[in-house]
């Protein structure tokens, strides 16, 4: 208002006539309250109903003018030096200047003030993004951000509610204006509740308290309330996760439209970052699990004995290739003294870290049983003791084969419970099935069977392999099939085991190619 | 994938459509053990639709067979493909359950 009060100077100067602004004030409507003046002005002792007008004063005539199109605002002048009368045609001059200086300059200092309104608004979305992009749980960042946003609209209470899917419940993760006693859930399906139905409609409300008709939302809702959904948006389709609400305003005015689209505003930034921290946290969980089955696997493949160590009583080459980093497959080798070598294939009916838990639950009891029992099912019967209870809580079960090869009695005993790969190959090049004898290890309670076949020394093959290598399938889903295994192994029979192995699994990557696999592949080739 | 539950007389009857494996057979287990429940004693699963079972759908049918048995009922199985027969009799799972080549044989034997 410099402007003015500089005409409102050159005026005084020109005329020695003190000429005032008076504007109303807002909290006392009667009294005047500011005045833009030039020299010693006199307030009237009362402002003319009429549009203007000479009015009297104290210190003699003064001349007053209402100033159009602005609320309570009048211009005054006089009275003169020297007691003359200000003239009316000066003020006639005079007024349209001041009247249009004015409204210009109060309509600037109205839009300073909602610029600076606006700026608060800008400072808290960037406060809010700050705090937002910092966090992982978004729970401590909750109660930072109603404390910015009810300070920006002036709501004395408030409170950020998340959806909890198992109760099915509104519940506060933050709160302000609210002991933390008292704070309540408020159930999705509540017909009274306003915060209730924004959850439902996805839409913002601004409701009265008596609107409010749920126990559950009491402690939350005075006077005009504002609850704004904070819902989550993809490409899919939207989500709602949970509700903003503010209310008990300090001016006791209701929220306006630009509140309402603030609020909108830091409710989106809530639920995306409501989203971001949830698929931060699964992510972190998912490395975790990924490391540990990584551990896993390498304490699982640690378990596996080296065919090396059992060169001197027979020729071995065993191979497992997992599908996943942890999977059931397993293969164990005895040394069992007066020539004879143990030899065990198994398989986890699952996959995972419980089944490598049982996996080498079973390889470690094997170990010891046997060393105690020389009849394989004997064996496998006193491994059963062992792991039955675990397999019967997690309804696992292990198909097993143990076959016991003594070459200066040029016999093989095995006992087999639901294996279907196993078999012994003659000199000659034939083969033959060593079937199951039992169903897995787990499904029945009776020890199973053995049973006893000739072996060449030096000369027999004993083979076995699990389905993942005859199941494993090429681009076309075509399976490789048990043949294509018999004929590597029947044509390179003479080579030296390792020899053998690399052959099978030569032909199985020639037959899939780059197909991934289904299943865990293991293969163990004995000559004794 | 899907499990059909219907009643045929004193039968439950299950069609398994298209596997049976880790991902789904935890839903084969809580259908039938509901109905066992409820007090059904008489159980066939048919998988004429099934294409494979892994080795722990296999798991699943011992553990029902079990529950069942255990409540004095039994579980009767049918229309094994090709595979799954080899499958069955390789791994001496046959020995386990009463394994009918049609439905109507299977019904007829309970």
């Amino acid at each position: 208002m410099k402007d003015l009060q500089a005409v409102l100077a050159a005026f005084y100067d020109a005329t020695q006539c003190p000429v005032a602004v008076w504007m109303g004030d807002e909290k006392n409507p009667a009294a005047l309250a500011t005045a833009i003046s030039a020299g010693t002005v006199l307030a009237p002792d009362a402002l003319p109903e009429t549009e203007q007008g000479p009015v009297a004063t104290n210190g003699g005539e003064i001349l007053t003018a209402r100033l159009a199109g602005l609320k309570r605002a009048w211009m005054t002048m006089g009275p003169c030096e020297g007691g003359s009368r200000p003239l009316e045609r000066n003020a006639k001059l005079l007024l349209p200047v001041v009247n249009q200086m004015l409204r210009t300059g109060l309509e600037m200092e109205h839009t300073a003030a909602e610029l600076a309104g606006r700026y608060e608004e800008i400072s808290l979305l960037y406060t809010i993004s700050e705090i937002l992009g910092r966090t992982v749980a978004l729970e401590e960042a909750a109660k930072t951000i109603l404390t910015e946003l009810s300070q920006t609209v002036g709501a004395r209470r408030g409170a950020i509610l998340l959806y909890d899917r198992p109760t099915t419940m509104l519940y506060a993760v933050a709160a302000i204006g609210i002991e933390q006693a008292q704070l309540t859930s408020i159930p999705i399906n509540d017909m009274g509740s306003v915060a209730a139905r924004v959850f439902r409609t996805r839409h913002l409300a601004i409701a009265d308290a008596s609107e409010s008709t749920s126990e559950h939302e009491a402690i939350y809702s005075r006077d005009t309330m504002l609850a704004a959904p904070i819902i989550w948006t993809s490409s899919t389709g939207s989500l709602p996760l949970g509700v903003v609400i503010l209310s008990e305003r300090e001016t006791g005015q209701p929220f306006s439209a630009g509140d309402q689209k603030l609020v909108a505003a830091i409710a989106t930034q809530i639920g995306i970052a409501i989203q971001n921290s949830r698929l931060v946290r699964a992510s972190m969980d998912q490395q975790r699990l990924q490391q540990e089955m990584l551990l896993a696997h390498d304490l699982q493949m640690k378990l596996l004995p080296r065919p090396a160590s059992l060169s001197a009583d027979a020729e071995i080459a065993a191979r497992v290739v997992p599908a996943e980093s942890v999977g059931g497959d397993f293969y164990h080798l005895f040394r069992l003294g007066n020539a004879s070598t143990g030899v065990m294939i198994g398989d986890v009916s699952s996959h995972g870290y419980r089944a490598a838990l049982i996996m080498a639950l079973t390889m470690s009891a094997a170990s010891i049983h046997a060393q105690i029992h020389s009849d394989p099912g004997a064996m496998l019967g006193a491994l059963l003791g062992s792991v039955r209870d675990e397999l019967t809580t997690t309804e696992m079960f292990v198909s097993l084969f143990y076959g016991v090869v003594n070459r200066k009695r040029s016999v093989l005993n095995y006992a087999n419970t639901g294996h279907p790969h196993a078999f012994l190959f003659a000199p000659d090049g034939k083969y033959e099935r060593l079937p199951a004898l039992d169903p897995p290890l787990g499904m029945v309670d009776e020890p199973p069977h053995a049973k006893s076949l000739p072996w060449h020394p030096r000369e027999s093959l004993l083979l076995l392999f699990t389905d993942g290598i005859s199941d494993a399938r090429n681009a076309k889903g075509d399976k490789l099939g048990e043949q294509r295994v018999l004929d590597a192994v029947r044509k390179n029979r003479k080579e030296p085991v390792d020899t053998i192995l690399e052959k099978v699994f030569e032909s199985l990557r020639r037959f899939t190619g780059r197909t991934p696999l289904r299943d865990d592949q293991t293969l163990v080739i004995l000559r004794a | 994938m899907s499990f059909t539950i219907r009643k045929q007389g004193e039968i439950v009857v299950v069609d398994v459509e298209g596997q049976l494996i880790v991902g789904n057979r935890q839903e084969l287990k809580q259908k039938v053990l509901d109905e066992l429940e409820k007090g059904e004693k008489r159980f066939l699963i048919d998988f004429s639709q099934t294409g494979y079972i892994d080795s722990s759908g296999l798991g699943v049918l011992v553990s029902l067979s079990k529950k069942i048995r255990e409540q004095g009922g039994e579980l009767r199985l049918a229309n094994l493909n090709d595979d799954l027969k080899t499958l069955f009799e390789l791994t001496k799972l046959d020995t386990l359950f009463q394994i009918s080549d049609s439905r109507e044989r299977a019904l007829e034997s309970f």
